[in-house]
């Protein structure tokens, strides 16, 4: 019973933290979503010397443009601007010059550059682009988040199908929900953590590695169940699952160990880019050990004791 | 006879795991060195293993364009209202065009590719140092694809006859007479007028077709073509016949292009994550393998000795493989592989100790080890491998790559794990090893019971 009792407990915390996010969500503070996704243009320079954001926003406000503007670098003289539409940059190209529909957003990314350097200069003679510069237009973006939700789907559907045909359907069930678990917890975190990490598209390869990885510790331990359940056929099913998670223990934190550690090196020393895609993968393989071991054994345990029920039931209306 | 027997085992063992051991050292210093096959200097065999500076990294593995600098643009395309011209056609068409300006235009190194249904993906690497030149290779580059093409019919001494705005339609297709590839073309009203004319006056010369300068046919000119229809021959195969008969159709780019997404990566930010990569992959590394070593005795040193193997094959699969790219997400993917690519390891080796706690033999021990671990292997890295094909199905950009590279690695670590730690635990246990508290610690279980 008290076992049953803590997997509950560890299914309400986990409910809790979704709910914190979707409120949250719902109160405007949800993701904080990248121009990968957003669409946009983002841009970086150097200023030269210690920058006073207030004088590049007021730059960028005096173009008719609105954007978010971060000050970076060791000593403040970095800018990363963030526009989220163009569109309303009015720019003036002369008397012979032609823009066809494809090359348009190009010539306004040139125009917004060359207005936003003229204007800047003003104040910070020595500004330079540095870095990366990147356009999304706005069509893409929404397209690239339905097809990741869309990619995330179609994976669990196939996990679906392929464990419950090596391991028994309520086994398959209890596995995705976990996997569904993992990646809403993800996206939990995306939420809570949004002042530190936004959300581009290599999340879509996060959720998909630990849709793909995270179900390993439930497979692994899902493997024990499935051996041990034949070697205790009269027990209850909720202890099955605990003795083949303690069995289990040694191999979970030794893996666990092992890929956390590589991954937490690659935070810690990756660039920009690479935290964006390292951070929810850690997120996600904590969460993917926590569920595992504290959850799904048991939705598997619980789902198998109805069926016992019911057939108990049938047998008895006979 | 016993004795002898295990005397030999003993030698075979010690010849084997020489073999791999010398293999495994040999393939690692080539793969940071590369190697010389004659004196000269003219056969070599590149480096393929990666390191901490950027600068000298190998040839041999290619780089996306998150790692080297570059622009990135893509476009989705709508076919021109009206046209009733198969869509995969005209797609081709256009992507073919974009790739001959670019690579008329300097950049030949550039990649053009079908994305999704109706996107296509253009990726540009500029080998240019500095913000400045990024910025006018990338406007050069998008105004470059954004221009419309020019067809034109020219005479024998060059002079522009008409162009492509004078075509009213043109198929690609097989002419069963001359047992030819032909573009059979119409033309409108006007241009069926100006192209009589120009026709009767050129008998026997040659009148050439050029699309963006660049001469596609120069036929004989036979009898002046009045009717207004026209058949270009020679063209090869169906799939030029068609795509230069969608060029010819539109006199532009055979599809309207929206521009959806455009980057730029400087060519200094590349290798910076390149390196950083690199390092925190070594770090990595060697954290694992003393994680593995502490808890697993051994075992440990095997697994160590896997992963290096496992490295050294995967990024020699990356380089010899065509078509995979490193990309920035690829690289963190193989990192990661790193954790992962143990995880087989530890499945067999916590079977292994509970074997070996349970009292039976090393040998018996591995054998069983391995029969109880495969089939958590298998479910698990099949899980993996459903993953990453779905990415490899929907991603796009370098999310293909970390698909590609994440594919790679789950099946390079399931060789190294079944194979390679397969092979070198029995020849460890052959050596004659008897030690069981080598492998874990027996004692600490037996207190427990």
């Amino acid at each position: 019973m008290t076992i049953k009792n803590h997997a509950k407990v560890c299914a309400i915390v986990s409910a809790v933290i979704f709910a914190l996010a979707l409120v949250l969500s719902l109160c405007g503070l949800g993701v904080n979503l990248g121009i990968d996704f957003a669409g946009g243009l983002s841009m970086q320079y150097d200023m030269g010397t210690t920058v006073n954001k207030e004088d590049v926003t007021g730059v960028l406000n005096g173009m008719g443009l609105e954007a978010a503007v971060t000050v970076q670098g060791a000593s403040q003289n970095e800018v990363n601007i963030q526009i989220k539409s163009i569109s309303s940059y009015a720019y003036d190209l002369g008397e012979d010059a032609q823009v066809s529909d494809a090359n348009e957003d190009a010539v306004r990314i040139q125009m917004v550059q060359t207005g936003f350097e003229a204007a800047v200069r003003e104040i910070y003679p020595d500004a330079q682009q540095i870095g990366d510069v990147n356009y999304v237009g706005p069509v893409a973006g929404a397209t690239l988040l339905t097809n990741a939700f869309l990619s995330v789907l179609i994976a669990a559907v196939l996990m679906l199908i392929y464990i419950a045909w090596r391991f028994d359907f309520n086994s398959g069930v209890a596995a995705v929900l976990g996997l569904v678990h993992d990646v809403l917890m993800m996206l939990a975190f995306m939420v809570l953590l949004r002042s530190i990490i936004q959300m581009n598209s290599s999340f879509i390869a996060a959720m998909l590695t630990i849709v793909g990885y995270s179900i390993n510790n439930t497979i692994v331990i899902f493997d024990r169940i499935r051996e041990n359940a034949k070697k205790m056929p009269t027990d209850a099913r909720d202890a099955v699952v605990n003795r083949s998670i303690k069995e289990c223990l040694g191999r979970t934190l030794t893996t666990t160990l092992t890929t956390l550690v590589t991954i937490v090196a690659l935070y810690v020393l990756g660039v920009d880019s690479i935290k964006e895609f390292a951070l929810p993968i850690i997120i996600g393989i904590v969460s993917g050990v926590y569920s595992a071991n504290m959850i799904n054994g048991y939705v598997w345990a619980f789902l198998e004791e109805r069926k016992i029920a019911r057939k108990a039931a049938a047998a008895k209306a006979k | 006879m016993k004795n002898r027997n295990r005397a030999n085992g003993k030698t075979k063992a010690i010849i084997a795991l020489a073999i791999v051991l010398v293999l495994t050292v040999a393939l690692g210093v080539i793969g940071v060195t590369g190697i010389k096959l004659d004196s000269r200097g003219v056969r070599t065999f590149g480096p393929w293993l990666p390191t901490t500076n950027a600068d000298s990294w190998p040839q041999l593995i290619e780089l996306g364009l998150d790692l080297r600098g570059g622009v990135y643009v893509e476009y989705s395309a709508k076919a021109p209202e009206g046209s009733d011209a198969d869509f995969e056609t005209l797609l081709q068409g256009t992507m073919s065009v974009i790739q001959n300006r670019l690579t008329d235009a300097g950049y030949a190194e550039s990649t053009v590719q079908k994305i999704g249904t109706d996107g296509i993906r253009v990726e540009i690497p500029t080998a240019t140092e500095g913000a400045q030149d990024e910025v006018a290779a990338r406007n050069a580059v998008l105004n470059l694809i954004g221009e419309t093409a020019k067809l034109e019919f020219r005479d024998a001494s060059g002079n522009v006859i008409m162009d492509g705005s004078m075509v009213q339609t043109a198929v690609g297709g097989y002419d069963s007479d001359s047992a030819d590839y032909v573009i059979s073309f119409t033309l409108t009203s006007e241009g069926t007028k100006i192209f009589a004319e120009a026709t009767a006056s050129m008998i026997g010369q040659t009148l050439a077709i050029y699309l963006d300068d660049t001469q596609l046919i120069a036929p004989t000119v036979q009898s002046a073509i009045t009717e207004g229809r026209g058949v270009i021959t020679g063209m090869g195969s169906i799939e030029r016949a068609q795509t230069i008969a969608a060029q010819i159709q539109s006199g532009a780019l055979p599809m309207e292009l929206t521009q959806q997404k455009v980057d730029t990566v400087s060519a200094t930010l590349g290798p910076d994550a390149l390196s950083s990569s690199v390092l925190a992959a070594i770090i990595g590394i060697l954290i694992v393998m003393v994680i593995m070593i502490v808890r697993y005795r051994l075992n440990g040193v095997v697994a160590s000795w896997a992963l290096c193997i496992y490295i050294i094959l995967l990024f020699m699969l990356i380089a010899a493989i065509p078509g995979i790219q490193l990309t920035l997400p690829g690289l963190a993917g193989i990192v990661l592989g790193i954790g992962m690519a143990v995880d087989a390891n530890v499945i067999i080796f916590e079977r292994f100790n509970e074997e070996i706690r349970a009292g039976r033999a090393l040998r018996q021990a591995v054998r069983a080890g391995f029969r109880n671990a495969l089939s958590a292997i298998v479910d698990a890295n099949v899980t993996t491998l459903i993953a990453s094909l779905v990415l490899l199905v929907y991603g796009t950009g370098s999310i293909q790559g970390f698909a590609k590279t994440l594919l790679l690695s789950v099946i390079v670590s399931m060789f190294t794990a079944v194979v390679v730690t397969r092979f070198l635990m029995k020849g460890i246990v052959n050596l004659g090893v008897q030690n069981v508290n080598l492998f874990c610690s027996v004692k600490a279980r037996k207190e427990e019971q």
